[in-house]
């Protein structure tokens, strides 16, 4: 009694057996490859070779791709466009976000007002998912998650931004070779 | 001819000190051995960045890339970093053994190139008449150094990869030899330069009259050098590394270099004795029938290279294509399939020669030319082995898949159940032991 049944080859089965067409549906297969790397043509799908040389060339990510996150500023009078308001820090599942802001005492219309505004952003990476919640709460479409993707440090207190790092960007050393 | 000025000039000058004899038999194949051998280590350095480079191609990956445009430099970086490696000598290790194993590994795979015809005239290095005995003599002696490296290394992955390797050379090396002899009785020489020059006289490459000679060339050539999808010698999973499991550094690149050498080596001969080796159809009418003797040596190496990379490039594509073959296929296809397709090749191939020798003159048909050097056909000779020879190819297929039906559905573990005694419970011996014993 066999422990493993084999079931009986049927004749098209042997042919195929004694032609060996496996192994040369096999070695047809390596050699599409082959001469689709060559040429940088498709060989199943896509392109010819799908290595991509890191720092050489980046890559291009995708349109919804999240990641560093950025306060935008006003582009003519390089002022943050963060009214403080919070929103973001309430909307972030995992409450990585502390808006700080402080009173200015402005005069408006002749009358001393207090008027809120940003005195330190604290964003923590290390907790955020890049769900993006924040981008959508904001409602002067200040804070924004990049296309960037380089967010690895030395150390766990890196991945706590600031305001500094937040508005200017954070300073990576861009390997080209 | 101005490209080959300069090797006149050589000659000239040395006739000023030395005899031409001197010249002729001492110093020109100093320089030929010097080119072979440089040739052939640049040639090991650079298979391993093809091979690395096909590899991912064929797996739509880059390959390397960092050193050197499109890598081309990485072989040069392996090689300092091989030699700047700590050279360990295991403690237990028997230490001159250890010692010269991979020289003779390396030795044996270098010494075949002597003989190998890589074109005519100045361009083989020297033509004696046992040729092809040589090569399969030297090339067996390969064997020896993996056993002796596997034993010295005083590890049981060392010895088993060395057990292994020794066993599948071994029996691979009787169907290689065996398949050699149909396209000798065309040859009619054992003398490679000989092989040549009867592919030339008859114009025709020798596997068109052996085709089944020619596949079991190939199998058991790749079979005998431990390449993929026969490397059960390293297989990684089972062995670490086979038999150089305990080598490092230089000595084993060494052992890298032996078998790359030893795949040259299979290559040229496959290329001399089947695909006419530096033969090529029009190159002698338009080079050397005008005059042109230096060009058309040339012409023949390049011809001769580009039909060896060819079926290099077979070694790398194989080898990426089929998985590893267990031991016990790996024996199988060895002993069951190519020793007796060899067998029956020989038979086929006497059988055609004899065939077309018994038309020759029968109701004025003409099938032999002559038999000077090889065997000369007319283009009816010619017609009748190719149609025994695919013929012998497709009968031996039959024959043998009808016989070796059974072996592959192999199952070690249904023989076991078969084996076991019918009325024995399970978990008793089958055999009951002899009384007192113990």
């Amino acid at each position: 009694m066999p422990l493993v049944k084999i079931p009986k080859p049927k004749f098209l089965v042997k042919l195929r057996r004694f032609f060996m067409a496996d192994l040369l549906q096999g070695l047809r297969l390596t050699l599409k490859y082959n001469i689709g790397a060559i040429t940088d043509k498709d060989a199943v799908a896509g392109k010819g070779i799908y290595t991509e040389q890191y720092p050489k060339v980046r890559p291009d990510v995708a349109p919804r791709f999240h990641g560093a996150p950025r306060l935008n500023m006003d582009p003519e009078t390089h002022d943050t466009l963060c009214i403080a308001c919070n929103l973001c820090a309430i909307a972030c599942p995992e409450d990585c976000i502390d808006v700080l802001a402080m009173d200015v005492e402005i005069i408006v219309a002749g009358k001393p007002r207090k008027k809120k505004v940003l005195d330190e952003f604290i964003f923590d990476t290390s907790r955020c998912m890049f769900c993006a919640l924040c981008q959508e709460a904001c409602p002067t479409s200040c804070l924004e998650l990049t296309q960037d993707f380089e967010l690895a440090t030395y150390s766990r207190a890196g991945f706590v931004w600031n305001r500094e790092m937040l508005e200017q960007g954070r300073e990576t050393v861009k390997y080209t070779r | 001819m101005l490209l080959f000025a300069p090797i006149d000039f050589i000659n000239q000058l040395l006739l000023k000190f030395f005899s031409a004899g001197t010249i002729n038999y001492v110093i020109w194949p100093f320089i030929q051995v010097g080119l072979v051998v440089t040739i052939v280590a640049g040639w090991v350095a650079y298979a391993t960045y093809l091979e690395r480079k096909i590899s991912a191609f064929m797996q739509a990956r880059l390959g390397p890339m960092r050193v050197g445009p499109w890598g081309l430099l990485q072989p040069i970086a392996d090689g300092i970093k091989l030699l700047t490696k700590e050279d360990f000598i295991p403690e237990k290790a028997d230490r001159w053994i250890f010692f010269f194993a991979p020289y003779i590994a390396v030795a044996a795979a270098f010494i075949t190139f002597a003989v190998i015809p890589f074109g005519p005239d100045w361009a083989v290095i020297t033509d004696i008449n046992i040729g092809l005995l040589f090569v399969l003599a030297v090339s067996s002696v390969g064997v020896l150094a993996l056993i002796l490296a596997g034993w010295s290394s005083n590890s049981k992955y060392s010895l088993l990869g060395a057990l292994r390797s020794s066993a599948q050379m071994i029996s691979y090396e009787v169907a290689m030899g065996l398949s050699l002899v149909g396209a000798l009785m065309f040859a009619r020489t054992l003398s490679l330069s000989g092989v040549v020059s009867a592919q030339q006289d008859d114009s025709v490459w020798f596997f068109v009259y052996q085709p089944l000679g020619f596949l079991i060339f190939l199998v058991s050539g790749i079979a005998e050098n431990n390449r993929a999808p026969f490397d059960l010698p390293e297989a990684e999973s089972e062995l670490v590394a086979g038999f150089h499991t305990e080598y490092s550094g230089f000595r084993w690149s060494l052992f890298f270099m032996a078998e790359y050498a030893a795949m040259v080596i299979v290559s040229a001969v496959a290329v001399t004795v089947y695909l006419g080796g530096w033969y090529f159809p029009f190159v002698y009418r338009y080079t050397e029938a005008n005059g042109y003797h230096n060009l058309y040596v040339i012409v023949s190496l390049i011809v001769f290279v580009s039909k060896l990379l060819a079926i290099l490039y077979l070694y790398f594509w194989l080898r990426w294509t089929l998985p590893r073959f267990r031991y016990d296929q790996l024996m199988d296809i060895g002993w069951k399939w190519l020793i007796p397709s060899a067998l029956i090749n020989i038979v086929i191939s006497a059988l055609a020669i004899f065939v077309v020798q018994a038309l020759n003159g029968w109701h004025g048909i003409k099938s032999i030319d002559a038999l000077s050097p090889g065997l000369n056909l007319t283009p009816i000779g010619k017609a009748v082995m190719i149609v025994m020879g695919l013929a012998g190819l497709g009968l031996t297929g039959l024959l043998l898949a009808r016989i070796n039906w059974r072996s592959r559905d192999f199952n070690l573990k249904s023989q076991r159940r078969n084996i076991r005694l019918v009325n024995v419970p399970r978990g008793k011996p089958a055999v009951a032991p002899v009384a007192g014993e113990g």
